[in-house]
Formats: structure tokens, C-alpha cells, sequence
């Protein structure tokens, strides 16, 4: 092809982007895709990613690049995401905060969770365990919440940080079971461990991945899960809904989801909605995935519209409640 | 099974010529990486990460191991010929470092450099090894008060390693512990002097202040200066290795840093930047005439230089038995574990011992490569000085800019490290101590959220810090590091007066 045949092409593919829209998303992706991630390599959002980012990849024919943008629990991959444009070639994969309490815990979000991001698809949700040292009195949900009855604020807990996933699902436990609980922040579940470990705190809200090790060598055990369900990876632990005075409806999910800015062409929302949909279709991602902690949950993006409004809500009133809010 | 089965165990997978070249490989880049000034083990790993989908297990953490504690070696180099810390941990190996090289005594100085870094090495391997299990219960009855107390006195017993009058260094390490407060506080998630940047959440990037600070800092000071006065000296073989005088004053320091390492590698959170600075203000406290650090005290690179590599081999420690990554390389390594479906934590010696003691095995080989890899290279290192300064300082200002901006891929950081060199200038100009800058900055964050997680854990009861043994032992040992000089004045007052 000479410059002159180029420059034609070229002409006549910006003409009709202009024209129709759909014609470039028969085009798309013309080049390799970026998918942001607010979260450091190694990192489990960063796995997730890179677990998706290679069959998609394969199916679109185009590279997928995971951009790690680490920072402020997530908001900096979200950020720099929107930063890029909806240049239909930027997007993310995101932990809930960013999408949903970040607008309330920080003053200069810099975006609008509602309307400057394009729901994608739900990728895997995570629910949290409550875990105690193995010496601990208490051997279910049940006596532990006694003991907290008899004396508010005696039993504390540990969380990775003032309005974390881990320190929200603790007060929402506390405030549904009607008792008071100590919160102690910590910077990772690693840190929170040491200290179960260490007798200086009593119990943490945790991922099953991160309790499951010292479950195993009989140093820690698991109370309850917020999930609805038995979770595959711990199937053992009860359910904590309607167990103990707790309403049957008590549930707590961190999640990761397929974001793209608002103003993303429908049509490429749509395709990457439906290779997602087959991708977590595959028994090896999902089995990677639960290896991890995370049960894949596909689904439309208003499913993640309704799940990002729903938990807004939900945790919104969980931080109204904390004394720092006010 | 015993140690040594567990070794024997370990040899045959670390000797496995896959396993041998990825090890040689990893030794290759961490060298890399450390040299260049910024690009620290953390980029490396990273970008490595994605790959170790592709090799064996074993192969994929004895290469990352390797590229961890062989960014320690690089580090030294061009803190040493430049003043400018490859790594955060190797800052303090500028403070003597630097002056050797000015006097000529470049090759001496890297060769002390490279010789404590193996011999921590290999001593903190036989740490790890022996006390494996006694330093993963350490770090669990390591709590809060011990942390707090611990550092405190880590504080007090570095204030001391600056140069110049203690009015001036005081300023300084406050002027790090107030750094250190940017950032999201963790009690109550408020926002401390970030001025509605949500790049300052996470606080103020520790590569970004270490290479303005010392790097950047020293190239600005060096601007005025239009060239070298004629070209530095060659160096030959024999330059580079230390008189015998040299060598005997070596072991302390190495012992000494070693076991320090050893210790505070093996407690989460730590780390060993903590490390080479408390060795280096044990190797002055110590020493029979402290005034010759700071002016290339060869102590002052030994100590600092076994004790990173030391903690930076009983850092897996925590990691390994307990699946508790101490720092975020260590978060890292137990990534790849877990994407290669093991399980890192008290079970991990049991379920797969083949990787435990691959990997112990490995690090032996890994330093072993490092050393015989490092010791021909200190030669070509030193003819880096004959480079002009117009090639030289642009190349180094490219280095950093890229070393800050692979931390996190922020280029506000950029920026930053822009403005913290101009700082470091004008600190430099004033003669105040940078290093005492970045000490209060490292230890800052630590002290503040231990002090407040203490406190809230006794519910406000300050006896917490007496009432714990270890944490009453490190209270007591600072009060008497603060009355030392005291004693001493009152003392020298008596004998004036007599």
C-alpha cells in the first residue's frame, strides 16, 4: 500500500467512525487494549486481571496490557483510567471500593462513580470470614456475640484500615447483631494475622485465602462467612445470615468488576461484556480463581449498575454510623 | 525430617541446571537493578512476575529470591562512586562510601562493599537455617508495644550519625517524622497535608525522596563545578583489594551487621533499610574514634552492607513459615508462591519441602554467583568515574526519573522528586544530613502507627510499653542511651573543675 492509498483508508475510516458508530466497533480492537488496575503486581485484583487479561487477549486478537497504577486503595487505577479518555481502548478492572465508598470516604475523588463510569461485567466476589485465634473462647458466631454482649467494646477486632472492605463488614456484623465491637486498624491482612497470632487483638473480618493457612495448621479458627451461601473454598464455615440474631438477609461481598469510562462506545461495552461472560465461563479460570478466594460471578453490566448502587447504599449506611463521620 | 535431609533435599533441586540458570539470571538483574539508581527489586519483580507463569515453580522463586537480595549488592555501587543510593537501604553506605571514593579509594570501598554483603549473605543463611523456627515465633510475639519501643530506640541511637552539631540533626529527623505523617492516617482515614492530591495518599514515594535527596541533590551541587579536576587515577587489581589493616577491621562490623540484619529482616515490617541504618550508628557507637565516619570509615559501608543482606535473607523467614510477607517485595514473593499453587505459612515446610529448601539452597548458589559476578565488575565500576560529568549527569537524572516513575508508574512522582532535589540542595548547601532526613521518614510512619495501635489495643493505658518485658528492656535501653551523654558531660565538667 503507497502513502497516498494509506491516507485514503484512513480518511475513510475516520469518515465513518463519525457516521455510524458501529462500523468502528466491527473494527474494534485495532490496537492493543489497556486494562488499569489500581493495585500493585502480584497483588490479588492485579491476578485477576491478568487471569482475564489473557484469554481476552486471544479472543479480541489484539494485546491486552494490565497497567498497574497502584494507590489509594484502588481510586488511582480508576483515576488514571478516566485520565486516558473514552478512547474506547482504556479500561479497568476494580476492586468495590473505588466504586463505591470511595465518594463518601474521599473529599477529592476526582470522578463520579455514577456517571463517569460505564459498568462493564462483574468479574468474582470474595465474602469475608470472621477468624479468631484457635485458643479463643468462643467456638461459634454464636458464643462469640454473647461474649461481646456482656461487655461492649471487650472484644476487638482487626481490619485493614478505617473504611476498608474488612472494617465496613465488622460494623455492619456489629451493628446488625446489636453489639459494640473494638476496632484496631491495621495496613493488611498480614499485619491483622500477626496480631490474631500474637494474642493482641481478639478477632478480624478476613479473606478466606488469607485465614485459611493458619486454619489449617490448627492457630486460627473460622466462625462464620458473610456470604448467603457455603463457599466453596472454606465449605465447612457456616453461614453467618440468620445465625445468631442476625437478620436472614446479612451479607457482605467484596467484589472485582470490567469498568470502562463513561461515553465508551455501547457496542464495544457490550463485546467485552460478552467474551467476559464466556471467559469465566472456563473451568480453569474459575478454578484459579477459587484457588484465590474469589467465586466468578458473570453478569449483564446493569447487574453491576444495580450492584454498585445497592452496595453504595449499603455501606453508606454502615459510614454513617461510625463516629468519624460525624 | 532433619536439617540435614532438608538441605540435601534442597541442593537437589537447586541444582537442577534449570533451576541453576534461572538463579544465575535472577543475580544478573537484581545486580542490574540495584545498581541503577531507583529501579529497585520491587520494578524488577514485578515485571518478572507475569513470566513466571511460563517456568517451573522452583525455577520462578529461586529467580525472584535471587533478584531480591542481588539488588542489595548492586545498591552499594553507585551510592559509593556517585552519592547516589541504588536502593533506599543503601543510603547510609553513601555517608562513608562516597568519601573513600573522593580520596581515591573507590576500588577499596566497593570490595568492602561486596565482601559484607556475601558474608551477611551466607552468615544470615546459617541464621535462617538454624533459628528458622525460633525467628518465625519472633515475629508473632512482636507486637505493637515492642515495635514502638524498638524504634524509638532505633531513633535515639541513630540521631546520632550526622555530621555537625546536634541542633541541626534534631531538625532533621524531625523534619523526616513530619514527611513521613503525608498521607492517609490510618486510625481515622483522614487526610494529612496531601492538599487534595490523591497521589499523596500513600504518603510521599521513599525512592523519590531517597534519589532527591542524595542523587539529584549531588548532581544540582555539582553543576558549578565545570569539570573534574583532570581524570581520577586508574585503578588497579591490586588497588582494589584492602590492606591487611583493612581487612582485620572488617570482622566486627560484618558480625556485628550480620546478626543485626539477621534480626530485624526476620520482624514484619521492618526491613532492612531500618537495618543498615541502626548498624551504621552501632558501628560509630562502638568505634574507638567515631569522628573518622562520615570521612570514610571502611566500618561504615561493612556493617550497614551485612546487615542489608542479611535482614534481606531472613526476611523470607516470616513469609515462609508463616505466610506473612514483611514488606511489599515479600507480599510479592508470596504472590508467585500462590500463583504457582502453593501455600506459603506454617504448613509450607511440610506440604512442600522441596520448595522451602530449594530455595535456602538457592541462596546460597545466588550469592555465591553474586560474588564471583561482582567482584571483576568493582574494575569497570570504578572506570564509570572517568566518565565526563556532561555525559554522566544527564545519564544519571534519566536513571532516576525512570527508577521513581517504575515504582508505581506515577508521574507526579516525577515531579516530586524534582522539587526533593532541589531540597536536598539547599540542605546540602546548609550542611544538614539527609540521611537523617530519610531516617525520621522511615521510622516515622512506624513509631506513629505502633504507638497509637499500642494504645488502643491497652484501651489508653500507657504501662502497656513496661508492663511487656521486651518492650520495658527497649524503654530502659533508651533512657540509658539518652543519659550516656549526659554522664559524660558531667564527667568531662568534674575532670575540668579538678
Amino acid at each position: 500500500m503507497t502513502d497516498r492509498h494509506r491516507r485514503l483508508v484512513r480518511a475513510a475510516l475516520l469518515g465513518g467512525s463519525l457516521i455510524a458508530t458501529s462500523a468502528h466497533a466491527q473494527d474494534w480492537p485495532s490496537e492493543p487494549v489497556h486494562v488499569f488496575v489500581g493495585f500493585p503486581a502480584g497483588s490479588s485484583p492485579d491476578t485477576i486481571a491478568r487471569l482475564v487479561a489473557e484469554p481476552l487477549a486471544e479472543a479480541l486478537g489484539q494485546p491486552v496490557v494490565v497497567e498497574n497504577r497502584p494507590g489509594a486503595g484502588g481510586v488511582i487505577g480508576v483515576q488514571q483510567m478516566l485520565a486516558r479518555g473514552q478512547d474506547d481502548y482504556s479500561f479497568g478492572i476494580t476492586i468495590n471500593g473505588p466504586l463505591t465508598t470511595a465518594a463518601r470516604l474521599i473529599p477529592d475523588l476526582g470522578y463520579d462513580p455514577q456517571a463517569d463510569i460505564a459498568p462493564v461485567g462483574l468479574i468474582a466476589t470474595s465474602p469475608l470470614v470472621l477468624a479468631v485465634a484457635a485458643d479463643f473462647p468462643a467456638d461459634s458466631a454464636e458464643a462469640f456475640l454473647e461474649a461481646a454482649r456482656a461487655e461492649p467494646e471487650a472484644i476487638s477486632y482487626g481490619s485493614v484500615g478505617e473504611g476498608s472492605g474488612a472494617h465496613l463488614t465488622a460494623e455492619l456484623f456489629a451493628g446488625a447483631a446489636g453489639v459494640e465491637l473494638f476496632h484496631i486498624p491495621f495496613q493488611s491482612y498480614a499485619e491483622v494475622t500477626t496480631s490474631i497470632l500474637g494474642g493482641e487483638i481478639d478477632s478480624g473480618f478476613m479473606a478466606p485465602s488469607a485465614a485459611l493457612p493458619q486454619v489449617e495448621a490448627g492457630t486460627m479458627k473460622m466462625l462464620g462467612i458473610t456470604s448467603a451461601e457455603a463457599f466453596a473454598q472454606v465449605p465447612d464455615v457456616p453461614v453467618l445470615a440468620g445465625q445468631a440474631g442476625l437478620p436472614e438477609d446479612f451479607r457482605a461481598e467484596l467484589w472485582n468488576a470490567f469498568i470502562a469510562p463513561a461515553g465508551t462506545d455501547p457496542a464495544i461495552v457490550a463485546r467485552l461484556n460478552e467474551e467476559l461472560g464466556r471467559i469465566l465461563q472456563d473451568p480453569t479460570v474459575t478454578e484459579r480463581l477459587l484457588a484465590m478466594g474469589w467465586q466468578v460471578q458473570p453478569g449483564t453490566p446493569e447487574d453491576l449498575t444495580k450492584r454498585i448502587a445497592d452496595d453504595t447504599a449499603l455501606w453508606g449506611g454502615v459510614i454513617d454510623g461510625l463516629p468519624a463521620a460525624n | 525430617m532433619t536439617t540435614l535431609d532438608g538441605l540435601a533435599q534442597g541442593l537437589e533441586v537447586a541444582l537442577q541446571p534449570s533451576v541453576l540458570i534461572y538463579s544465575l539470571l535472577g543475580a544478573v538483574l537484581g545486580t542490574l537493578v540495584g545498581v541503577l539508581p531507583g529501579i529497585g527489586a520491587m520494578a524488577a519483580i514485578t515485571l518478572l512476575l507475569p513470566i513466571t507463569y511460563y517456568i517451573s515453580s522452583q525455577a520462578a522463586l529461586v529467580m525472584l529470591a535471587a533478584v531480591y537480595y542481588g539488588a542489595q549488592y548492586g545498591g552499594a555501587v553507585a551510592s559509593i562512586l556517585l552519592r547516589l543510593p541504588g536502593t533506599p537501604q543503601s543510603a547510609v553506605t553513601t555517608l562513608d562510601g562516597y568519601p573513600m571514593a573522593q580520596q581515591g579509594r573507590a576500588g577499596v570501598a566497593l570490595f568492602t562493599a561486596m565482601i559484607s554483603s556475601f558474608a551477611g549473605s551466607m552468615l544470615g543463611i546459617v541464621i535462617l537455617v538454624v533459628l528458622a523456627g525460633w525467628l518465625g515465633q519472633l515475629a508473632t510475639s512482636f507486637g505493637a508495644a515492642e515495635y514502638t519501643a524498638m524504634m524509638v530506640m532505633g531513633l535515639v541511637a541513630a540521631s546520632t550519625i550526622g555530621e555537625g552539631r546536634p541542633a541541626k540533626s534534631l531538625a532533621m529527623v524531625v523534619l523526616g517524622l513530619l514527611l513521613g505523617c503525608v498521607g492517609t492516617d490510618v486510625n481515622s482515614g483522614a487526610q494529612r497535608f496531601t492538599f487534595g492530591q490523591v497521589q499523596l495518599m500513600d504518603g510521599i514515594n521513599l525512592v523519590a525522596l531517597a534519589m532527591g535527596l542524595f542523587g539529584l541533590a549531588e548532581v544540582i551541587g555539582n553543576i558549578r563545578k565545570a569539570e573534574r579536576d583532570g581524570p581520577p587515577p586508574r585503578v588497579s587489581l591490586r588497588q582494589l583489594v584492602p590492606a591487611r589493616d583493612d581487612v582485620r577491621r572488617l570482622f566486627a562490623p560484618i558480625t556485628r551487621g550480620t546478626l543485626l540484619g539477621g534480626f530485624f529482616g526476620a520482624l514484619p515490617g521492618t526491613g532492612s533499610t531500618i537495618s543498615s541504618f541502626l548498624s551504621y550508628a552501632m558501628e560509630r557507637r562502638v568505634a574507638r574514634r567515631p569522628e573518622r565516619f562520615g570521612k570514610g570509615a571502611i566500618e561504615g559501608i561493612a556493617g550497614p552492607e551485612a546487615a542489608n543482606n542479611s535482614a534481606s535473607i531472613t526476611a523470607f523467614v516470616p513469609t515462609l513459615t508463616l505466610g506473612i510477607p514483611g514488606d511489599p517485595i515479600m507480599a510479592l514473593m508470596l504472590g508467585a508462591l500462590v500463583i504457582h499453587g502453593i501455600q506459603p505459612g506454617p504448613m509450607m515446610l511440610e506440604a512442600n519441602p522441596d520448595m522451602f529448601w530449594g530455595l535456602v539452597v538457592s541462596f546460597g548458589i545466588g550469592n555465591l554467583f553474586l560474588l564471583i559476578l561482582n567482584l571483576p565488575l568493582i574494575g569497570i565500576w570504578v572506570a564509570m568515574l572517568r566518565i565526563p560529568f556532561r555525559w554522566l549527569y544527564p545519564a544519571i537524572i534519566v536513571f532516576v526519573c525512570l527508577g521513581v516513575y517504575s515504582v508505581r508508574g506515577s508521574t507526579f512522582d516525577i515531579v516530586m522528586v524534582a522539587g526533593i532535589g532541589a531540597i536536598g540542595y539547599a540542605l546540602s548547601v546548609a550542611a544538614f544530613s539527609p540521611a537523617l532526613l530519610l531516617l525520621g521518614f522511615v521510622l516515622g510512619p512506624l513509631i506513629e502507627t505502633n504507638l497509637r495501635r499500642a494504645l488502643l489495643i491497652s484501651r489508653g493505658d500507657p504501662m502497656i510499653f513496661l508492663e511487656r518485658p521486651v518492650a520495658c528492656a527497649f524503654v530502659i535501653a533508651t533512657l540509658a542511651l539518652l543519659a550516656l551523654p549526659l554522664v559524660g558531660m558531667i564527667r568531662a565538667r568534674r575532670a575540668a573543675r579538678a
